[in-house]
């Protein structure tokens, strides 16, 4: 770098890199330019604020986001920047001073590196970042003439933000223009509508623009619009209704569907009929036991004629242990039952079974949490301790148990603000403090040690200020905890209180996505002011039944599958094809691996075998991740290696390998040519072919087959067959071939392969 | 082979541990420690009392066993003979007297190499069964009446089921004792309905109290935690009746090593006093002497009390020691200030019993034995300083959120009563990971043996004396040296030396501890510690060391020591305080050795920093130099040895061999004569009158069958052979050597 000449035009060419080149996600996608109209009074200029001026500007660029000069590290190209701006002082020792100064020019301020490297009049990765006719410049070259005032603790105050309107309801295809209000400590309000950041949470239904322009699509429902500015968050709700006609509703059988119809008449968006016998079977079979209705099942329920008869089955599901396996299979790959030493074994089959007993015996939610998160002892005497074993650092135990059990996501807090949410680096350690006086002493197993309460005053520095929080629940006052007391079990009273506003919201919309692919807050733990549900009323009348109910899951499960909005039909009518988010009809989704694996096995009366377990174990009933390794059927279909408290870990997407893997891979070809296959067994003991297709179909789809569907199939299986060599092949085996081919199409079809 | 120039600061197992890596990192198959007697397994695993069942039993290296033996005399077991009177292999005839208490009791073996480590053998009062078909479906569920015990072993990747009746209301107790009668299963216990749906696990190895809502068919699925099986997992699966306010029965179980010190001599059965549970504290006089329970979660009992200034008091909690899982804590305040300005001062906190030795950490290498004798009970002194009102809190640190009644604790509070309690176990060497299996030793010495145990104490209330261990009813031809523990120290190493010309033999040796505290002698039991099984290494399983009942020490004729090493003459070894004294060894090998030379370091207070020195395993006449001076040993009598690692090439049993071979010959013979006779036979079907052709195809048909049989022994015997001679066969064993106790008085 040639220093002895600034003003070289090769200095900037070295320099050209420092701006950023890529900016924060809202606007990555169009790289969007502040190109905002000059103010009225621009020949008059106002004194700039370099904290509530300033910044805002250079966040609103994107300039301070994490992937550019707010890079962890040192920033991009030797200029840093504080994340979204959080800290302006540090931001002012960057722009003003480093560098003897070099980035700022007041004796010509449009001559400073900043604003030519903003406006990409010199070479910046970053492009174009601020339009030199904007009043952004303006107000950043202002500041620089000014003389480069820091005022970052006596300028006043962000005090509140405002959007208006706040919410509304949009026609399919409108625009509504966002007005945002900023309010400071000094009673001054300001129009920062074009230095606001804007984000849709749902892009397909609503996009915004950088000056806050909202345009609705197609697709009808609840939107919702993120403002940001200086460190708060406010949100435009937007209703858009369809408008169709909602003559027909079905009978609400309980406040689910009360909530739901209100809902969806509102939008204007008629549901669906309620689905058959045969659909209904086996959609809540695959969605409470994690498997394909019995043929027995099936029978009893066809033949039972009593009112009732849907209840009926919900109650018998929830009675088998399969209920208990598949949703342990579920908490076990969130709470992290990872096997990454042979000697995990024992830990890891006594925790999974911990939780299968826990759901088994219909254990109250909280009391099941509070026994996780203040787990103390050795892991045969109580199995949760391996929770502990798994996740040792305080800060990765609040965050964990703050996004599975709370639905709130700290880890931003951990470094600074969060940026969508109230939570600040102090709300964090607060947290980590409820973790502090986590004891251990070793064990004689290899890697495990005892957790015990180690008597102390809990506390956690706050790793910036290096100050020590006491634990304090977020949004709620510091507890005064004495030194003899367990701070965890502190934290579970305030989690299992009917006043949290978390916890039990964050289950019931976590089991909600589990029966309806949607979560009514997506992503379902990322609970946030600024992440609305899209049926808030919904949400709140299951968080109050959920806690009425003593924090029942099995009642949860049975409310929800009970409900006629959790029986309506895939199928959608004319009107609510596109309605993604409102429940007017249920949202087919792939089986999950381990489901799809199990269906396999069914459909064909075999069962994988997996190392260490006894023949016949189902795969929702795989302990540990370690199964994974010898199955590319479940790694294939997403099974999660349990390294994430994110459900999202889980693949559900489709994917060409998957196809290729029914089509052709040699564990599901194996088990189509297995002679114990029960199709080869019925063959071999002389069933009718008719019949054994019909026995398919109960099996595969909880149906028999129609008229056209059992003479094609029929047709097909007798189909006759040459060889390689051109000669006919016996009649057996063209059975048996052709039966297989048959199985192999139904098992690689939609009806099959998705839960509908 | 062996680079016996290393060095190593690593202690006393240090020198060893640089032996067997550099062993290791040779690449040589290699076993460790000499073949030990074991009895493994006893099925079933117990009976009635007053009853009679016959056992099979299994082991390691018990070959010939001629006795079953018991730790009550009214367990009695006698060879099982077959019907020609011969005994049957490793099959007896136990028969328990009716007045056999219900419990745990110890079976050890007689075989070749002596006596074996113990196996529990439990005695009940309900009707016995034991399982003997495959029960690892519903559908072929074993059938059991109410009440019975069910022996039986789990088959590796099953669940075995079991089904009885169920009357609807009535209340059933199901326990599958498994850890505690030294079985490997961590058992999990399922209750189904008659549809096999689970209704209740229990998977900590407790009772499970189950009230049936339904007549009618109950399963009971049994399995390990991870679906191990084998022969390792037996359990007796008991199943009762008991009326609904019944207590729960008691189930013996075997006791943790930690549990050696509990409780103090003298100590009454039941506590002075109870926890009020109902109240916020509970007023007491010092002494304290009160059983109370951490219970429900997160209880914190108070107790208050009243202390003077000078006093020292010694405070004991026992809950750990119980075999429970719990770990408690214990806080005494003091009372400042009156009225609203009191305040409870912290004076003293008290947690855990620290181990007299460092426990092995289970790694890799072995870095300290598995036999853990601390506990996360609670010993402590509480000095007052200052006379005022006190509140003792005592809580359980795994207690947050568990709510076991069971977890009962007792708390002492007394004045000093100094006293020890003492436990031993077979001494380990370093070893690598791999071969813990050396880890499980019974005291079966061979001819000529020196071997080790290493004795730890827990001293109570101050006491700092030193502690002398006796010996009596030693086998003859045994001796015991190095039968003290020094005054302030926690361990010290006791060595059994069996004479080159011991007779074969055995005797319970009574192994105690005295010493004298103020004017009183006080003789306190040596507990001893013993691994239930040999395990293959430590990170696929966890050791399980418990405490044995008894201490019986046997010889062996059938084999000697591979090497012995001693003072060139039996007697006191003088040497003036600050001189050097020349120690004349005397070697005598009795078998080859893989490399020539071996290091060795000494044993025996004062004299553990005398330097390693090596010895030549062919030279008869070693030496080594001890300088008093430079070990600043005072004047006195010591007894020391010395110890470290040969690798002899040990031949297991070739004796063997011969009769094998001698099987082999007479199973051939038995095989020409039936092929002779059969060829003889078949001759004469030519020319047969056709009225005698059946009958003689009927002869020829018998001699088919009888030469299958003689086909068959003749095979058994080729394979009894081959195993035999493999078995024999030379194999690199590492072996702790230890000379013979050599006496040392240093002159003032």
């Amino acid at each position: 770098m040639d220093r002895s000449n600034p003003s070289r035009p090769s200095r900037y060419s070295v320099l050209a890199v420092l701006l950023c080149y890529s900016i924060w996600p809202l606007h990555a996608s169009g790289g969007e330019t502040l190109d905002n109209k000059p103010a009225a009074n621009a020949n008059t200029p106002r004194v700039v604020s370099f904290a509530n001026d300033v910044v805002p500007i250079l966040t609103k660029a994107g300039c301070n986001a994490g992937t550019c000069h707010a890079k962890a590290g040192n920033g991009q190209n030797g200029f840093a920047l504080s994340l979204l701006g959080f800290e302006p002082k540090e931001d002012y020792t960057h722009i003003a001073l480093e560098g003897r100064g070099r980035r700022v020019f007041a004796a010509s301020p449009d001559h400073s590196l900043l604003l030519m490297k903003a406006t990409n009049r010199v070479p910046h990765r970053g492009g174009t970042k601020i339009a030199p006719d904007s009043e952004s410049y303006r107000l950043i070259a202002d500041w620089i003439s000014q003389g480069l005032k820091y005022d970052g603790e006596s300028a006043p105050k962000l005090v509140s933000l405002e959007v208006q309107p706040q919410r509304g309801v949009l026609p399919r295809n409108s625009q509504q223009q966002l007005k945002t209000i900023a309010t400071y400590s000094d009673q001054q309000t300001r129009d920062v509508t074009e230095f606001a950041l804007y984000e849709s949470n749902d892009t397909s239904m609503a996009t915004v623009d950088a000056h806050g322009l909202v345009k609705t699509l197609d697709i009808p429902g609840k939107v919702s619009i993120m403002v940001r500015f200086q460190g708060q968050v406010v949100v435009f709700d937007a209703a858009v209704p369809q408008g169709s006609p909602v003559d027909q509703l079905p009978p609400s059988k309980n406040f689910i569907d009360d909530a739901v119809f209100a809902n969806l008449k509102e939008l204007g968006i008629p549901p669906s009929a309620i689905c058959d016998d045969s659909t209904f079977i086996r959609r809540v079979s695959l969605d409470i036991a994690g498997r394909l209705p019995t043929q027995e099942e099936v029978a009893l329920f066809m033949q039972d004629t009593s009112p009732t008869r849907r209840e009926q089955v919900v109650e018998r599901l929830l009675l088998t242990s399969e209920y208990a396996d598949f949703f342990a299979n579920k908490w076990t790959a969130m709470l992290k039952n990872r096997r990454d030493d042979a000697s995990d074994i024992i830990s890891n089959f006594a925790f999974y079974s911990w939780v299968r007993d826990n759901l088994l015996s219909n254990k109250p939610y909280d009391e099941m949490v509070r026994e996780l998160l203040a787990a103390t002892g050795t892991v045969i005497a109580n199995p949760p301790v391996a929770w502990y074993k798994r996740v040792k650092d305080p800060k990765q135990q609040l965050e964990d148990v703050a996004q599975l059990f709370l639905g709130v996501r700290m880890q931003c807090a951990q470094c600074h603000h969060h940026p969508f949410e109230r939570w600040s680096q102090d709300d964090y350690y607060s947290m980590a403090a409820f973790f502090s006086q986590v004891g251990r002493k070793p064990t004689a197993t290899r890697g495990e040690d005892m957790i015990f309460h180690k008597r102390g005053l809990a506390g956690y520095a706050n790793a910036k200020t290096g100050i020590v929080q006491r634990p304090t629940p977020l949004g709620s006052p510091t507890v005064a905890i004495s030194p003899d007391e367990d701070p965890r079990l502190r934290l579970a009273d305030w989690m299992s209180s009917p006043d949290n506003p978390f916890f039990a919201r964050s289950l019931v919309n976590r089991y909600w996505k589990h029966f309806f692919k949607r979560g009514l807050i997506e992503p379902e733990d990322d609970i946030r002011d600024s992440n609305p549900p899209s049926n808030p009323q919904l949400l709140a009348a299951l968080e109050k039944h959920f806690i009425e109910s003593d924090f029942n899951l099995k009642e949860l499960v049975r409310v929800i599958t009970t409900s006629q909005t959790y029986q309506l039909s895939a199928l959608p009518n004319e009107y609510n094809a596109n309605d993604m988010q409102n429940y007017s009809h249920y949202y087919p989704r792939r089986l999950q691996a381990e489901v799809l694996l199990d269906s396999v096995d069914d459909l064909l009366g075999l069962r994988t075998e997996f190392p260490n377990l006894p023949s016949g174990t189902r795969a929702i009933a795989l302990p540990d991740n370690s199964y994974n390794n010898a199955s590319p059927f479940l790694r294939v279909f997403g099974r999660p290696e349990n390294e994430s408290v994110c459900e999202c870990e889980r693949i559900q997407s489709s994917s060409l390998a998957q196809s290729l893997h029914l089509m052709n891979s040699g564990d599901v070809k194996g088990k189509l040519g297995n002679g114990a296959n029960r199709v080869n067994q019925w063959l071999q003991s002389g069933k009718a072919p008719n019949e054994i297709i019909v026995e398919i179909y109960r099996i595969a789809f909880a149906r028999e087959p129609n008229e056209q569907e059992l003479s094609t199939a029929l047709a097909y299986v007798n189909e006759p067959k040459l060889d390689a060599e051109g000669k006919a092949i016996d009649p057996p085996r063209i059975l048996r071939e052709n039966f297989q081919d048959l199985i192999w199409a139904l098992i690689n079809s939609k009806e099959f392969l998705f839960n509908h | 082979m062996l680079n016996l120039s290393r060095k190593t600061n690593l202690g006393s197992y240090g020198v060893v541990l640089a032996v067997v890596l550099c062993i290791h990192s040779l690449g040589f198959a290699q076993s460790v420690c000499l073949p030990l007697p074991r009895l493994l397994t006893l099925t079933p695993m117990g009976g009635t009392a007053g009853a009679a069942v016959d056992v099979v039993l299994s082991g390691e290296n018990q070959d010939d066993v001629s006795e079953l033996l018991f730790d009550h005399a009214g367990i009695k077991a006698v060879p099982k003979l077959d019907d020609k009177g011969t005994p049957i292999p490793n099959t007896f005839q136990i028969t328990i007297a009716a007045d056999v208490p219900v419990g745990l009791y110890e079976a050890r073996t007689w075989s070749r190499l002596g006596i074996s480590s113990a196996r529990i053998f439990s005695v009940s009062n309900l009707p016995e069964v034991t399982r003997t078909q495959a029960n690892t479906a519903r559908e072929n569920a074993m059938s059991l009446t109410v009440p019975t015990i069910c022996n039986a072993v789990l088959t590796n990747k099953a669940i075995d089921h079991y089904s009885f009746q169920a009357t609807a209301g009535k209340r059933y107790n199901i326990y599958c004792a498994a850890r505690g009668i030294d079985s490997k299963m961590e058992p999990v216990v399922t209750i189904c309905d008659s549809q096999g749906r689970d209704l209740v696990v229990e998977r900590k190895g407790a009772p499970l109290d189950f009230v049936a809502k339904q007549d009618g068919l109950h399963y009971i699925k049994l399995h390990d935690l991870t679906y191990k099986g084998g022969s390792e997992y037996f359990y007796r699966l008991t199943l009762q009746e008991l009326a609904a306010d019944a207590p729960q029965p008691t189930f013996f179980a075997t006791q943790p090593i930690r549990s050696f010190s509990w409780p103090p001599a003298g100590l009454p059965d039941s506590a002075v006093t109870t926890e009020d549970e109902g109240a916020e504290f509970q007023a007491l006089s010092l002494p304290i002497d009160v059983a109370g329970r951490f219970y429900p979660a997160a209880d914190v009992d108070t107790f208050e009390f009243t202390a003077q200034q000078g006093e020292t008091w010694w405070v004991e909690v026992a809950s750990d020691r119980f075999g429970l899982n719990t770990d408690p804590a214990l806080l005494i305040q003091m009372a400042k200030g009156e009225g609203e300005q009191k305040q409870w001062v912290d004076v003293l906190e008290l947690a855990d019993i620290a181990s007299p030795v460092k426990p092995s950490s289970n790694g890799y290498a072995y870095d300290g034995p598995p036999f853990d004798g601390g506990s996360t009970d609670i010993l402590g002194k509480f000095e007052v300083k200052e006379t005022g009102t006190y509140r003792l809190s005592v809580n359980d640190l795994f207690g947050g959120t568990r709510k076991d009644p069971q977890n009962k604790y007792r708390l002492v509070i007394r004045k000093a009563q100094p006293d020890f309690a003492v436990a031993a176990w077979g001494l380990h060497a370093e070893l690598r990971n791999g071969d813990r299996n050396a880890l499980s030793k019974p005291a079966a010495l061979r001819v000529g043996n020196t071997v080790a145990f290493e004795v730890v104490a827990v001293r109570r209330d101050g006491f700092d004396g030193e502690i002398e261990l006796q010996m009596t009813g030693v086998p003859k031809g045994v001796t015991a040296t190095g039968l003290k523990i020094p005054a302030g120290k926690m361990r010290s190493v006791v060595l059994l030396t069996a004479a080159e010309n011991a007779p074969a033999g055995w005797a319970n040796v009574e192994f105690t501890a005295k010493s004298k505290v103020g004017e009183t002698e006080v003789v306190r039991p040596v507990h001893i510690g013993q691994m239930a099984w040999p395990i293959v290494d430590s990170w696929s399983e966890i050791p399980n060391p418990r405490l044995v009942r008894g201490f019986p020490v046997s010889v062996t004729t059938s084999e000697s020591a591979p090497l012995t090493l001693s003072a060139r003459e039996a007697r006191v070894w003088e040497v003036k305080q600050g001189k050097k004294l020349q120690l004349p060894l005397l070697l005598k090998t009795r078998a080859e050795f893989s490399g020539s030379v071996v290091s060795l370091k000494t044993w025996g207070s004062g004299f553990e920093s005398h330097p390693a020195f090596n010895i030549n395993l062919t030279e008869q006449f070693p030496e080594t130099t001890i300088d008093t001076n430079a070990l600043k040993v005072p004047a006195g009598d010591y007894s020391i040895a010395f110890y470290g690692v040969a690798v002899p090439k040990y031949r297991y049993h070739p004796d063997s061999i011969a009769p094998a071979q001698e099987e082999v010959k007479q199973a051939e013979i038995a095989v020409n004569n039936v092929a002779e006779e059969l060829k003889k036979q078949q001759e004469a079907l030519a020319s047969v009158a056709a009225e005698n052709k059946a009958a003689l195809e009927q002869q020829i048909a018998e001699l088919n069958s009888k030469k299958q049989a003689a086909d068959m022994a003749l095979q058994n015997a080729n394979n009894k052979l081959k195993s035999v001679t493999d078995r024999a066969a030379p194999r690199d064993t590492a072996e702790i050597i230890i000379s013979e106790p050599i006496t040392i008085r240093v002159l003032p």
